[in-house]
């Protein structure tokens, strides 16, 4: 095992070396390839169970319900809603990882008309909800238009998600000069975090509040994170408990023009 | 034409996902009386009736076949295209029932000709209402293509 891991190494460095290049791409799709029947046999196999859980547990909630007092009722309805969660977070790893896999289609996009439709579908989902947003005219970036989508989606979803508990809230989305140039912003002024656990923020499943606060699987932050990678850019955060939170993000060579 | 007494034919493998199909017909008050083949050889030995199924009347024909892709021996997939490659079984209506929401499957179900391609929801409660939707589309309001006259055997 030891000796094997030393020559692949060897080999990685010899970046002259057409042949070692050459291997290294062959164990590169190989490794896709293995991931990819990892996601299929996980999107197969891991549902199964779970619907015969949340199956017979309402079966038995339904047929037994005369035997069955209320705390006993109330028990099967935790372990309908955990099955069902997790057939939610076995969902979402999917997608994560298939947009690790995905191959990327560039082209122009409007960011702005992206930001607006989100917010768009948010206010008609929460119509209760008073929230000022300010989107920049004018935001484009060359990438992929469905992954770029799922970034600001996912950003300005966030946005919505940490100001609930406002009664008014204030969403921006813009440009900004930061000390690693111009970079796109999305920023609230809800829960906010505590910068101590930045480091956290984009790790899968990772999650800052309880469920019962904000809801999330703790994936959202996760797929923009490499979405941004996969463009060549970064993402990162600034924020303050209870003062707000603002994301940042470049996509490569992209610079944002305004 | 469609008489409460038309065959529907399950493919699945899963015993614990046959009980729960059943008892989601059974909660749509779907009656129609259901054959289930535990793999895809079974499948095609009910329609073509051979095998276990040799004694059955080949000319009785399911209503509607409800195939899962992951199957023991042969593949949902490979039954599918059997089904469409045969004279007497090429125009049965199959609906995909399956756990896969993959492209590769999909694309592969429609391009082998299957009639729909439905995933099994991890919630029971939304099982039941694509069952009750599923057996309404196929046992109630589609018309299925008419037999071949002759009856090619």
């Amino acid at each position: 095992m030891q000796e094997g891991r030393v020559v692949g190494r060897e080999a990685s460095r010899d970046e002259r070396s057409e042949e070692a290049l050459a291997r290294a791409e062959r164990e590169a799709a190989e490794a896709k390839r293995e991931l990819e029947s990892l996601c299929y046999a996980v999107s197969h196999d891991l549902r199964a169970p779970l619907r015969a859980i949340d199956g017979f547990g309402l079966a038995l909630a339904e047929d037994y319900a005369d035997v069955l007092d209320d705390e006993g009722r109330r028990y099967l309805g935790y372990i309908r809603t955990s099955a069902q969660r997790m057939a939610l977070l076995i969902d979402e790893l999917l997608s994560l990882s298939r947009i690790s896999t995905a191959d990327l289609a560039p082209a122009r996009v409007d960011l702005t008309a992206v930001a607006l439709a989100a917010v768009q579908r948010l206010r008609a989902a929460h119509p209760q909800r008073r929230v000022e947003v300010s989107v920049e005219e004018g935001l484009t970036a060359v990438g992929d238009s469905r992954l770029l989508a799922i970034v600001l989606d996912a950003l300005v979803d966030n946005a919505w998600k940490f100001t609930g508990k406002r009664a008014r809230a204030r969403i921006e989305v813009g440009t900004t000069r930061t000390g690693d140039g111009p970079a796109f912003f999305v920023r609230d002024d809800g829960a906010g975090f505590d910068m101590a656990f930045a480091g956290k923020l984009f790790g899968a499943f990772q999650r800052f509040h309880p469920s019962s606060d904000f809801e999330g699987t703790g994936v959202g932050l996760a797929t923009v994170q490499r979405i941004v990678r996969r463009h060549g850019g970064r993402v990162w955060a600034q924020a303050e408990v209870d003062r707000g939170a603002t994301f940042y993000f470049t996509l490569g060579s992209q610079e944002p023009h305004p | 034409m469609t008489t409460s007494d038309s065959v529907i034919l399950l493919v699945e493998d899963n015993p614990q996902d046959e009980e729960l199909t059943l008892r989601a017909f059974k909660k749509s008050k779907i009656l129609n009386p259901i054959v289930v083949a535990r793999d895809g050889v079974e499948a095609l030995d009910f329609l073509f009736a051979r095998g276990a199924h040799a004694g059955r009347d080949p000319s009785v024909m399911p209503q509607l076949i409800l195939l899962d892709l992951k199957l023991p021996k042969m593949d949902g997939l490979e039954v599918l295209e059997q089904i469409r490659a045969d004279e007497r079984t090429r125009l049965l209506p199959v609906v995909i029932l399956t756990s896969s929401v993959e492209d590769q499957d999909r694309l592969r179900g429609y391009g082998l000709g299957a009639n729909s391609y439905v995933r099994k929801p991890v919630d029971f409660t939304q099982f039941i209402e694509a069952v009750r939707q599923l057996g309404l589309y196929w046992l109630v309001l589609n018309e299925s293509a008419p037999k071949l006259a002759g009856g090619q055997r």
